[in-house]
């Protein structure tokens, strides 16, 4: 109850902030919808020369793009701004105040930004989710609209952990751009559906960076083709990450000895 | 019983070693050597309820990392310390919530926004019921005259209204235990006068127990009877304020400026000559007698400005680290 009130009072308090700058709701519109269409015209391109790429037809790739431009505006909006904020305050040892706090000090410096006008990236890639479907004419049961429902509430889980693990490692090497940048990178590869890559590949985008089950995973339940154990491999990696990143934050905090004054 | 209880505690920190030049660095690079630094080297003490101490040394003595173990930042690599009763570095809620960290040097307002915003934040993390917070919140106001800067865009408030802020900030709670770790560091005299009343005030108030650090002697001579010095992490006095001024330093300083070219020799029977030049001469004049010394002066010589001052801090802290340490 009081962490939701907490997350009320922080994103009136980004809002407020956000409100002030009207200019960079207009260029975060302008460079969302440009990506947005520079991604679907890459497709385009490719399915002039055939209409399948794997077994994903030019819709379903669509569905993955959409999924793709959704959780990029997750990261850049909720969690990128607070990933720079913690780097931030283990430099200029502010993070002090955040651990003498009577919360959990994972909450405090995790959840503490948004950058709003990066939702706008979230409504895209929502906008662009529905026309994949609708032009697909699926016909997704109860069942499968509450799977993938589900998977994208494990997807964000996983992406919040996976960007927590990360930057937990600010903790000994302070600056960290190289290690976010590899990673923004890396998701990349989830533009598209996993399955097109080679077999290792594959393996690396479900196991080592679980990036698959992040946009592939969700966008296979909504079209019906996702094997259960699949949609149970992907709880249970969001969870077992959500735990890691848990104590490896717990960890870290233990040898944190702030920057002296 | 004491709030705050240490028993030889120790700290020490790894740093890695670095060569100067850039085949040091190199070096560094590939293999990095480490050396333990003792920041705090077995030191022990207690303060009672509702005690101000002022915890002096120079830079890089200790102070901050014992206030940082005291308020569960750093892991002791030693000993023990308590507080409330309570082992700070498992940061139970319980005790976060009696205490507070106010560091001069860093801030927790949020920069973009007005302070009474963060002092919202506050008041949801420290779940304060509203009426108690329109309380506090009225007699912060009062004592801070805090008024129209909390609705000024923290960027835009001076530095010495913007630690006004920070302290508010930090005591909406009503913490029993507070540690200050140089509160009053860049403020002007004003401000800086304005700072101690209002830290002693709110002792007088709420009997909470202080633990500050500082570099001003003035911040400990307005706020505190007893003081903690340490250097090098060590230990060094632990006592008396007035005791320790009047044993290590028992003399004024007194500096003149004269109509006529002074000399040493002329000056020697006033007191202890530091420094001469020309117009401008500085001597140290025994504390008890430095009005009759200085009665005399004026008689004797013609003299366009005389200031009497306390011998700084760090001179007699200097001192006390020369004699290494104080029988007691």
């Amino acid at each position: 109850m009081r962490y939701l009130k907490l997350i009320q009072i922080f994103y009136k308090n980004c809002l407020l902030v956000d409100l002030e700058y009207r200019a960079n709701f207009l260029i975060n519109s302008v460079m969302s919808v440009f990506w947005a269409s520079f991604a679907i015209l890459g497709i385009k391109i490719l399915f002039l020369q055939r209409d399948h790429i794997g077994d994903w037809s030019y819709y379903e790739v669509l569905l993955v793009i959409g999924l793709f431009q959704l959780f990029t505006g997750v990261m850049e909006g909720v969690l990128r701004p607070n990933v720079t904020q913690i780097v931030e305050q283990i430099r200029l040892g502010t993070m002090d105040f955040l651990l003498t706090k009577p919360v959990s000090s994972q909450f405090l410096a995790s959840m503490r930004y948004v950058r709003v006008w990066h939702l706008v990236d979230v409504a895209v890639g929502v906008g662009i989710c529905g026309y994949a479907l609708y032009r697909l004419q699926v016909q997704v049961s109860v069942w499968q609209a509450l799977l993938f429902l589900l998977l994208l509430c494990s997807a964000t889980v996983l992406l919040y952990s996976l960007w927590l693990l990360m930057v937990t490692t600010a903790f000994w090497f302070v600056r960290i751009d190289n290690i976010t940048h590899l990673f923004s990178a890396i998701f990349d590869a989830g533009r598209f559906p996993v399955t097109i890559y080679p077999g290792w590949v594959q393996g690396v985008l479900l196991f080592v960076i679980p990036v698959g089950f992040i946009t592939t995973v969700p966008a296979a339940a909504a079209l019906g083709r996702l094997s259960l154990g699949y949609a149970v491999l992907s709880f249970v990696m969001a969870a077992v990450m959500f735990v890691a990143s848990y104590f490896f934050w717990r960890f870290a905090v233990r040898h944190y000895s702030s920057a002296s004054s | 019983m004491a709030d705050i209880d240490i028993q030889n505690l120790c700290k020490y920190y790894r740093v890695h070693q670095k060569e100067p030049g850039l085949a040091g660095s190199i070096r560094s690079f590939v293999a990095r050597r480490y050396k333990d630094v003792k920041a705090v080297d077995d030191v022990s003490f207690t303060i009672a309820r509702g005690e101000v101490v002022g915890f002096l040394g120079p830079n890089g003595a200790g102070k901050t990392t014992t206030l940082k173990v005291l308020s569960g930042l750093l892991f002791p690599t030693a000993g023990e310390a308590r507080v409330l009763g309570f082992l700070p570095h498992k940061r139970g809620t319980d005790f976060l919530r009696q205490i507070t960290l106010v560091m001069g040097q860093k801030q927790q307002l949020l920069w973009d926004l007005p302070a009474i915003e963060t002092f919202l934040v506050n008041q949801a993390i420290y779940e304060i019921p509203a009426t108690a917070y329109r309380q506090t919140l009225a007699e912060l106001n009062e004592l801070l005259d805090l008024g129209p800067l909390l609705k000024k865009q923290v960027r835009k408030l001076s530095l010495g209204e913007r630690m006004k802020c920070e302290l508010a900030a930090a005591l909406l709670h009503r913490p029993r235990v507070l540690f200050l770790d140089e509160p009053t560091i860049g403020l002007d005299v004003t401000m800086q006068t304005k700072m101690r009343q209002f830290i002693a005030e709110y002792n007088r108030r709420h009997g909470a127990t202080i633990v500050l650090t500082s570099h001003y002697m003035a911040d400990v001579t307005a706020l505190c009877k007893r003081v903690i010095i340490i250097d090098h992490g060590r230990l060094l006095y632990d006592g008396n304020l007035e005791t320790l001024a009047q044993r290590l330093a028992p003399y004024k300083i007194v500096s003149i400026v004269a109509r006529a070219p002074l000399t040493r020799d002329q000056l020697l029977r006033y007191g202890d000559v530091q420094e001469v030049d020309t117009f401008r001469a500085q001597m140290r004049v025994p504390r008890g007698h430095s009005s009759e010394v200085i009665a005399r002066l004026l008689q004797e010589i013609a003299v366009d400005d005389v200031t009497v001052e306390e011998p700084p801090i760090e001179d007699i802290i200097s001192e006390i680290f020369l004699a290494g340490g104080v029988s007691s």
